[in-house]
């Protein structure tokens, strides 16, 4: 069960990573905009992250088969996707918050005071959780502002995966729980909400030039 | 509060004045575009400059003054510039 979560998890995960990543980067090629070129770096990132931990899945299930994936690919994966999740906030923080305020900073070191003992993946968990809680925030509060209805699907995505990176690293206390499947059903779920409002862009009518990027 | 406009942002404003909102079919004088995009003359001066020699803008040469009119080149830039301004925008950034 939970091998069949992590393997739909990882590769739904890489999908919808390299779509988003993929449609930033034609943005950024066209416009120029530094934004979409964050995106890209962001969403790329998610995507190989999640293919990394996927390929260890596959490895390990087809051709190793001693019945648990190296904790070292696993913790590859999750230190690749949080400095996706790090540009995403990244990009809202150039918009609203830094350098003038220190709050990010200090919130940002928090989680590694808090599990210092543990190992490294329960670090970057803990770190991801933080980036997207604040993705999720400040993509609201922007929600606000332009009232786009897409905003909330994002939001609400980046709030799932935030929950479920939450509950993945918590597992870590009850490691036999239902806890942890339950993160992946909800990332999933994160990961979907996410590309609903992306599955509408009208890349069709885009005339892609090349002199323009 | 005065709403904070990304480069990115007043290159939009520029190109759809000059696509939607034109005095005449010549094209748009600075004044005009300065008037709608609400930019000072110095800066739209180097934005034109920028937008004709990538081709997004033409330049008409009129004998009381210069006008400026959108390109082909310039629509297809715009169109991409909308779509992906409402892609950021599902993001809560503007590009």
């Amino acid at each position: 069960m939970e091998f069949l979560l992590e393997s739909i998890l990882n590769l739904v995960g890489f999908l919808v990573g390299l779509s988003i990543g993929v449609i930033s980067f034609i943005g950024f090629r066209n416009t120029g905009s530094p934004t979409l070129f964050r995106l890209t770096i962001a969403f790329i990132s998610i995507s190989l992250g999640f293919f990394v931990i996927w390929t260890g899945y596959m490895v390990e299930d087809f051709i190793i088969k001693s019945g648990s994936i190296e904790k070292w690919i696993q913790t590859l994966g999750i230190v690749i996707q949080t400095i996706g999740y790090f540009f995403i906030a990244f990009s809202h923080s150039i918009k609203s918050f830094f350098p003038k305020s220190s709050y990010f900073r200090s919130v940002g070191i928090f989680p590694l005071f808090l599990v210092s003992s543990v190992q490294l993946e329960h670090v970057f968990r803990s770190i991801s959780f933080i980036l997207l809680a604040y993705g999720a925030i400040e993509t609201m509060l922007s929600y606000f502002e332009n009232r786009n209805r897409g905003t909330i699907w994002v939001s609400m995505g980046l709030g799932l995966l935030a929950l479920g990176e939450f509950l993945g690293w918590y597992s870590f206390v009850f490691p036999e729980s239902i806890m942890y499947p339950i993160s992946m059903i909800i990332k999933i779920a994160g990961l979907i909400s996410l590309f609903i409002p992306v599955s509408r862009v009208p890349l069709k009518k885009i005339k892609f030039d090349e002199d323009l990027g | 509060m005065a709403e904070y406009r990304t480069h990115m942002k007043i290159i939009g404003d520029i190109l759809s004045t000059t696509r939607d909102d034109l005095q005449d079919e010549d094209g748009a004088t600075i004044t005009y575009l300065i008037r709608k995009a609400n930019i000072s003359h110095s800066r739209i001066s180097s934005i034109l400059k920028t937008l004709v020699s990538q081709g997004l803008l033409e330049k008409v040469d009129n004998q009381s003054s210069n006008k400026y009119k959108i390109s082909q080149s310039g629509r297809e830039f715009l169109q991409a510039y909308n779509t992906f301004t409402n892609f950021a925008d599902n993001f809560g950034l503007s590009i």
